[in-house]
């Protein structure tokens, strides 16, 4: 029974937020059209506005699915369903989280297509293109938890802004890493140990974050 | 099978500045408690409390058989919970909240969620950012009972309606209540509300219940009894009178345990009674705050 009241809960969530996500989907797509544009500023106005799109989309997420149900004032509704604590905490980060594969994935497949489909790009390109994705799906993940954990705008400005902050930096480590930028010419993607440390980083990073999540979640006394 | 719905036997939560102490409170099924207490009296904890949505420091809960808040999914099934702060998601329609409540319910009353649409005067594809706030409580009220709960707690449901609102909705929760079988949990700092739909009064303050009766007894047992004391009379202590006031020659005495052999005392010693008057359940909620609030500054 409980179960069907989770996914209840996650498929509500699905409806009040498809027309962002369908937002987000159009804005991305538009970035990659323009990508598809043969200049060298078409190609970086296309790949700032494709990450702008899904940076925007994790950072406002947490915020409209996980924090303004407490501000305004639907939790205790939502409370009042058979469900307790702990399963509307994986009902909300499950749909939370959902909500930002579908685009997320959507947009990396259709991005990874047209970029390895251009005559004349390397494979040496998917390790980087991998790591470049997976640092919004990471940020994402430490908002969204830092939302759920905190519940108040507070906690999730504050994770919205050091994750925004470190994406410029991050991006530039990464391509400034010889260890990387070295291979983006081979015929073949290349699974050195800089690579494959920073990608397990990623995954690392979005287990503990979503472990943590549950954790602090079950432990809640007070939840309204 | 327990024949009460709601018990909590020595409940306490300690917050920073609140605590809520040793709550006892009983509610029988097919019952209707009115529980009322000034604001930050502590009926909003309470109520979190046997719905498990605030986890008590200490005693013991259980709602309709089951143990709070381990239990709480097993006995959400069977409450309907409406609150003040309760808000619905704004922009969605009323149909739409409808249609979120009855895949979740099995026993979800279709044809009596239609009734009530028509006797609240609600449309259903009305978005709930343009109802009034009367409207919004309706709302959320035809989403609570159309699920034919067997305990309905509701907590403070008409605050801030107008008069013709809090009718109406106080109308249909009477009607709601003629099912013997459902019980009702119906806290307000209204008195006025509580004493139209309660069958039994529970009065609590500054996190301490301070007394809980059957309303008639209630309203059977208070007394005021207004009297004369010429010069040089000292009234006598009665027991039963928790309270005399005295300016100049006049006097008012009220009773908690009204007898009629009082009038006959005061009268044996010198003191003219010129009248008994009942008093209202708002009158003998303020006396009995006022004389729970004096005894915890003398103890």
């Amino acid at each position: 029974m409980s179960s069907s009241v989770i996914w209840a809960l996650v498929l509500k969530d699905w409806r009040l937020h498809r027309t962002l996500i369908a937002l987000s989907i159009a804005c991305g797509a538009i970035a990659l059209a323009i990508f598809q544009v043969k200049s060298e500023i078409a190609f970086l106005l296309g790949a700032v506005w494709f990450f702008i799109a899904l940076i925007v989309l994790g950072s406002v997420l947490p915020g409209s699915n996980v924090i303004n149900e407490r501000k305004k004032q639907n939790l205790a509704f939502l409370m009042s369903l058979p469900v307790s604590a702990t399963q509307y905490a994986m009902a909300k980060l499950v749909s939370t989280l959902g909500l930002f594969l579908i685009p997320w994935t959507t947009l990396v497949i259709a991005a990874s297509t047209l970029i390895l489909s251009r005559p004349g790009t390397p494979n040496g390109i998917i390790p980087v293109m991998l790591i470049l994705f997976g640092l919004p799906l990471v940020g994402f993940c430490i908002i969204a938890g830092a939302a759920l954990i905190g519940e108040t705008e507070g906690w999730n400005m504050a994770a919205t802004l050091v994750c925004n902050s470190w994406y410029g930096i991050g991006w530039y480590l990464i391509i400034r890493n010889p260890a990387i930028n070295g291979n983006l010419k081979s015929p073949v993607p290349v699974w050195n140990s800089p690579v494959l440390t920073i990608l397990g980083g990623e995954i690392a990073a979005i287990v503990l974050m979503l472990g943590i999540t549950i954790y602090v979640q079950s432990r809640k006394r007070d939840f309204v | 099978m327990s024949d009460l719905a709601i018990e909590l036997d020595g409940v306490g939560k300690t917050y920073p500045y609140f605590t809520l102490e040793n709550i006892h409170l009983e509610v029988p099924r097919g019952q209707i408690m009115g529980l009322i207490g000034p604001n930050g009296a502590g009926k909003s904890t309470t109520i979190r409390i046997l719905l498990g949505l605030v986890h008590q420091d200490r005693g013991d809960v259980r709602v309709l058989g089951h143990r709070m808040p381990a239990e709480q999914v097993a006995a959400k099934w069977d409450i309907g919970f409406a609150s003040e702060d309760m808000r619905l998601y704004e922009s969605m329609t009323i149909e739409w909240h409808m249609g979120f409540i009855r895949s979740i319910y099995p026993k979800w009353d279709a044809p009596y969620a239609q009734t009530l649409l028509k006797r609240f005067g609600l449309r259903a594809e009305q978005k709930i950012k343009g109802l009034s706030h009367g409207q919004r409580v309706k709302a959320t009220l035809l989403l609570v009972l159309a699920r034919r709960p067997k305990l309905l707690v509701l907590d403070e449901p008409t605050t801030g309606l107008d008069p013709v609102a809090r009718h109406e909705v106080l109308k249909e929760l009477t009607a709601v209540m003629t099912d013997e079988g459902r019980s009702v949990l119906f806290s307000s700092h209204n008195t006025q509300d509580v004493e139209q739909i309660s069958d039994r009064i529970t009065f609590i303050d500054r996190g301490r219940i301070i007394d809980s009766m059957d309303k008639e007894a209630y309203l059977d047992r208070w007394r005021r009894l207004r009297l004369e004391v010429p010069l040089g009379i000292s009234l006598p202590a009665l027991p039963g009178i928790i309270g005399i006031r005295q300016a100049g020659r006049l006097a008012v005495a009220t009773a908690n345990a009204f007898a009629p052999d009082m009038a006959n005392a005061y009268e044996s010693s010198g003191a003219r009674v010129h009248s008994i008057e009942t008093m209202t359940l708002e009158e003998i909620f303020v006396a009995n705050v006022e004389r729970s609030r004096e005894e915890e500054v003398e103890a």
